[in-house]
């Protein structure tokens, strides 16, 4: 049995309530048993300063710790931020410290032993090719997936413990019989740290990335990170308008894109939601022969 | 060994420009010239690039000063890499045809065939900072090694221009002051002798600085002395944050985001998107701006239509009490320090 627990972050319960719906669909088809961690604060996201956020996160790696699980993140800043304190707190003094200081009066201690994993990360090393491949109901045969990482599933390189993991997505997109496009952006960011206050920057971000997917004839993108899908999805009619070049990408968060190669439907997986409509990527699917 | 360097003959209005989802230089109307030499393969790119023009060709461009990778003022761009060149031998720079592909690095503007303009590239924006200790006499105090760690580590920086060039932010906007001028505020910052730190937040919180990178981490990527900008730059922030400068005075959106993500956070236990936005953007019943409410509206709507948003009030989550005790007992140890 694959067991986490589980912090969705707050995006996935806020803006973005496909993301934890289909990631929590996905999980149970495929086995992953998922003990949310409803008390969790938030990781911070690199806005908070990280003397007030590390013991935040110590307190969250703590509680995962008294359950014995690892964690699971669907998003990339919660998993940077959160790799990055518990990377941190591998040192001991300092470890020590922010239980002395913060999580004794709480009753809680963290030992150092929480792994942090994404979703991404959990389908290619816990759940594997193999049993993956058994539960695909609809391979994605001709379906052409862009994938987009982002910052914080590629960098840095002590965070994310590379070792294959910067080409994960491309691995499950092909697991699900997509055809991989390419796009040189796809580890840079998406704009969305600074959209509140340099919004040109930003959109010229968002404009490039989906551009350049669009060029390179991509039905849609796939992110793992539902910032990155504020940005990439919520922003690209903005990022069109400054640009002035016609886009009109699809994003799907990567639990839609898993769930639609399982079998699930497009309103499964609520991609009504999204700004930047899936109709095409819907009907392309739905022409696949199950 | 025989090999044959490739150079765009260029000056500023034939050279191209870097594209960085096709990784090649576009637009350009320059010819490639290409020189074979017959070469030790240990040497470096920079001393062949002076055999070129000792033995060859008198008026190719390009700079070069130091040798040991002291100065930075070799740094060259190689297809989708770079490379500085005095440390770069010709053996690992070659393809396995034995040639190598040299421009000027890719977000810069060209001089003369490899010479780049480094007063725009990074000497102004050095210039930006004020490269220098102010003090006001107060400074003048015996100074510890350790004090001293993070200015050692700021002072390995070479000005070799990788961090700028690898810099998402610069990619797209040559005016943002990069991580190589950051780094360089960071040695000044974090010297005990200077008294001046705060002002120098001010002045770096402005739009363009330090609050305008995307943190994605390419700088301490690109970084080949172990310096990581990005790191640095993270640094910088949080000091600025304590010392109560949450960004310069002409750019107060990133002071408002940093206050309602911390008050979200502290008295909710997790974030609340919609007082972020609105409090960022200064949109009722935080604030009332014109253009925040044009520019916003829009997308309020279709959230909330697509019920990515909520009219009810933002739920308090089980272990807010517990996350707003570390914020306070943050704020005890800091009044304690201080």
């Amino acid at each position: 049995m694959k067991r986490f627990a589980f912090y969705p972050g707050c995006v996935a319960k806020g803006s973005c309530p496909e993301l934890y719906n289909a990631t929590v669909k996905i999980c149970r088809k495929l086995g992953i048993e998922l003990e949310e961690l409803w008390d969790a604060g938030c990781t911070g996201a690199g806005v908070l300063s990280s003397e007030v956020s590390d013991p935040i996160n110590a307190r969250t790696l703590a509680k995962a710790e008294q359950l014995g699980l690892p964690i699971m993140t669907i998003c990339s800043t919660c998993t940077g931020v959160i790799g990055a304190a518990a990377l941190r707190l591998q040192d001991r003094e300092y470890r020590e410290m922010i239980n002395k200081q913060y999580l004794k009066e709480q009753g809680l201690e963290y030992q150092g032993t929480t792994d942090v994993k994404h979703l991404l990360w959990v389908l290619v090393e816990d759940v594997g090719e193999d049993e993956l491949k058994e539960n695909i109901g609809k391979p994605l045969a001709g379906v052409k997936v862009s994938p987009f990482y982002g910052c914080y599933l590629r960098r840095p390189e002590d965070v994310i413990k590379e070792g294959g993991r910067k080409r994960y997505i491309e691995k499950v997109t092909g697991i699900l019989g997509a055809e991989n496009v390419d796009i040189r952006g796809k580890g840079k960011c998406c704009g969305f740290p600074i959209l509140t206050h340099n919004e040109t920057n930003s959109l010229a971000m968002t404009a490039k990335h989906t551009g350049e997917a669009r060029e390179k004839g991509a039905d849609t993108m796939v992110v793992p990170c539902p910032l990155c899908h504020l940005s990439l999805d919520g922003q690209q009619s903005r990022a069109e308008k400054q640009s002035g070049k016609e886009i009109d990408m699809p994003v799907l968060h990567l639990p839609q894109l898993v769930g639609l190669a399982l079998g699930f439907s497009a309103e499964e997986m609520e991609l009504r939601r999204h700004f930047t409509s899936t109709k095409d990527v819907e009907v392309k699917v739905s022409q696949i022969p199950d | 060994m025989e090999i044959t360097i490739k150079i765009p003959r260029q000056d500023k209005n034939s050279a191209g420009k870097w594209d960085t989802s096709l990784e090649k230089m576009v637009g350009g109307t320059a010819s490639e010239q290409s020189y074979t030499l017959d070469i030790d393969p240990g040497t470096s790119v920079l001393d062949a690039l002076v055999k070129i023009r000792e033995e060859q060709d008198g008026s190719l461009a390009f700079r070069g000063s130091c040798r040991t990778g002291m100065c930075g003022d070799c740094t060259l761009g190689s297809g989708r890499d770079h490379l500085v060149s005095c440390l770069t031998t010709v053996e690992s720079a070659a393809n396995k045809e034995g040639e190598i592909a040299l421009t000027t690095m890719h977000n810069t503007e060209v001089i003369k065939d490899l010479l780049m303009d480094w007063n725009q590239f990074i000497w102004d924006k050095y210039k930006s900072v004020r490269p220098w200790i102010v003090s006001n006499g107060t400074g003048q105090k015996p100074v510890t090694e350790e004090a001293l760690e993070p200015v050692r580590k700021a002072m390995r920086c070479t000005a070799c221009g990788l961090c700028d060039d690898g810099c998402t932010v610069i990619d797209i906007d040559k005016t943002f002051l990069g991580p190589a001028a950051l780094t360089k505020l960071y040695r000044f910052v974090r010297d005990p002798r200077d008294t001046d730190t705060v002002q120098r937040f001010k002045e770096a919180g402005e739009r363009r600085g330090l609050w305008d990178c995307v943190h994605c981490w390419e700088a301490s990527e690109h970084c080949p002395w172990g310096i990581e900008p990005s790191h640095v730059i993270v640094e910088m922030r949080e000091q600025s944050v304590s010392l109560g400068v949450k960004s310069g005075k002409g750019n107060p959106m990133v002071a408002r985001h940093y206050d309602a993500f911390a008050k979200s956070v502290r008295h909710s236990g997790w974030l609340d998107e919609r007082a972020l936005a609105s409090k960022s953007y200064g949109l009722p019943p935080y604030g009332f701006s014109p253009s925040g409410i044009i520019s916003q509206a829009p997308i309020a709507m279709k959230a909330i239509r697509r019920g990515k948003a909520s009219l009810l009030p933002h739920p308090k989550r089980p272990g807010q009490k517990e996350v707003e005790k570390i914020f306070k007992r943050s704020e005890e140890i800091n009044e304690k320090e201080s």
